[in-house]
């Protein structure tokens, strides 16, 4: 037998050792294991390869890596974790901005099928809570929440204060964040805006309508958060 | 495919997942720490250890994120098993390793062989297996350290069944040397 004729047949052990060859394959290599020395000996030592792989123990990482994991679920889920131990921190990526911009964008087509919608009177009215308190799904679900969601209240006159403060720390650390962040912030607040407004003058002339009200108050605490967090960002760079 | 890590703990596994998927972050730490070892220890075999920290923080990260879409339809350890290998091998694709490792590579066999003076100091099988070529790597520690079968790692590298199956037989030949020295 030549060198080359004999690596067909090694080259066939694993699938023997698997069954993966057909019967008359199986056969036909149980065949010539038999009356061979070196493939016997090959087959019996990769059984033992694939016998000590399946003995292998999950083994620990050398160190722990919860914390770091803990911090970029703080960051990823947009809420502080008591078990953290450490100060949040902000981070503004691109994929975070253009989903933001997405959402918004979803969000502002969502409210605009509503306003197209005849009043819901018989939709039961309910009373905006504290979303401070509110626990968020992972992997944020607020789209999928939906209109039962009872977002929180921001009252006119407080919202404006608390704006108009987030907008004057954002101004002094304006200098401290990369322009092309500046630019899709800026974008994202004239969406969200666009979106406040349009909710205001259909909430003018349907005022019962607790599905718009809802996504009024859901859009302002949206405005806030984003101001919150570019006035975080700059604030860290600086 | 099988798993059988954690299986000890179903119960507090299920009720950790449901407590976590709403925003428990204590649950999520009790699911880290059960996990950690397995998610760890394959990203360690298929990537090196290298890269293997970031990798279980990846995984544990997406895991968070998508612990709402976990329907039960499977063993929590299953899913979460899936989920680490996919964040795995879009991290091997990320850095364009794909296109070079399914390739036959003469000189994997000399490099893992090394000389019998040096054999017996601290090589251990997982040693071993970081040194195969990272194709031939990827495919042993699916199918026999982590029980895919063939047609599911194809289905996952986007690669044929033929190929899979000699690249475990290229891993397996390289490794039975090395295991003589262990």
């Amino acid at each position: 037998m030549t060198m080359h004729e004999h690596t067909e047949w090694t080259d066939k052990l694993s699938d023997y050792l698997d069954g993966e060859l057909s019967d008359q394959e199986q056969r036909a290599v149980a065949a010539h294991v038999a009356g061979c020395v070196e493939c016997s000996q090959a087959l019996h030592e990769l059984r033992g390869v694939v016998e000590r792989a399946r003995t292998l123990v999950p083994v620990e990482p050398p160190g722990d890596l919860w914390k770091a994991v803990a911090n970029r679920i703080a960051v990823e889920s947009e809420r502080p974790v008591a078990t953290f131990g450490t100060r949040r921190r902000f981070s503004f990526t691109w994929p975070e901005l253009i989903a933001a911009s997405i959402l918004l964008v979803l969000v502002s087509g969502w409210a605009a099928l509503r306003m197209n919608r005849p009043s819901s009177a018989d939709l039961q009215v309910r009373q905006p809570g504290s979303t401070d308190l509110q626990v968020r799904q992972p992997g944020s679900a607020d789209l999928q929440a939906g209109p039962d969601v009872v977002p929180a209240s921001v009252d006119d006159t407080e919202y404006d204060a608390a704006v108009a403060d987030l907008q004057r720390a954002l101004q002094s650390g304006r200098g401290q964040l990369d322009p092309a962040t500046v630019k899709i912030v800026e974008q994202n607040l004239a969406i969200i805006d666009q979106a406040v407004d349009d909710a205001r003058r259909a909430l003018a002339q349907d005022p019962a309508n607790a599905d718009l009200s809802g996504y009024l108050q859901e859009t302002k605490r949206r405005k806030l958060d984003l101001l919150r967090h570019a006035a975080a960002l700059a604030e860290d760079l600086n | 495919m099988t798993f059988n890590a954690g299986t000890s703990r179903v119960t507090g596994t299920d009720a950790d997942v449901a407590l976590a998927a709403s925003g428990d972050s204590s649950a999520f730490e009790r699911i880290y720490r059960t996990h950690v070892a397995r998610v760890h220890s394959l990203a360690r075999r298929m990537l090196g250890p290298g890269e293997a920290d970031e990798v279980t923080q990846d995984v544990f990260v997406r895991t968070w994120q998508k612990l709402h879409t976990f329907r039960g339809d499977a063993a929590f350890t299953t899913w979460l098993h899936r989920l680490a290998v996919n964040v795995v091998i879009e991290r091997r694709r990320t850095y364009a390793v794909q296109r070079d490792r399914i390739t036959d590579d003469p000189a994997a066999l000399e490099r893992i062989t090394v000389p019998p003076a040096r054999a017996d100091l601290s090589v251990t099988f997982d040693q071993a297996i970081e040194q195969l070529p990272a194709g031939a790597r990827e495919i042993f520690v699916l199918h026999d350290v982590e029980g895919y079968k063939h047609r599911e790692i194809a289905a996952l590298l986007d690669i044929t069944s033929g190929t899979s199956k000699r690249q475990l037989h290229r891993a397996r030949m390289l490794l039975r040397r090395r295991l003589g020295a262990l």
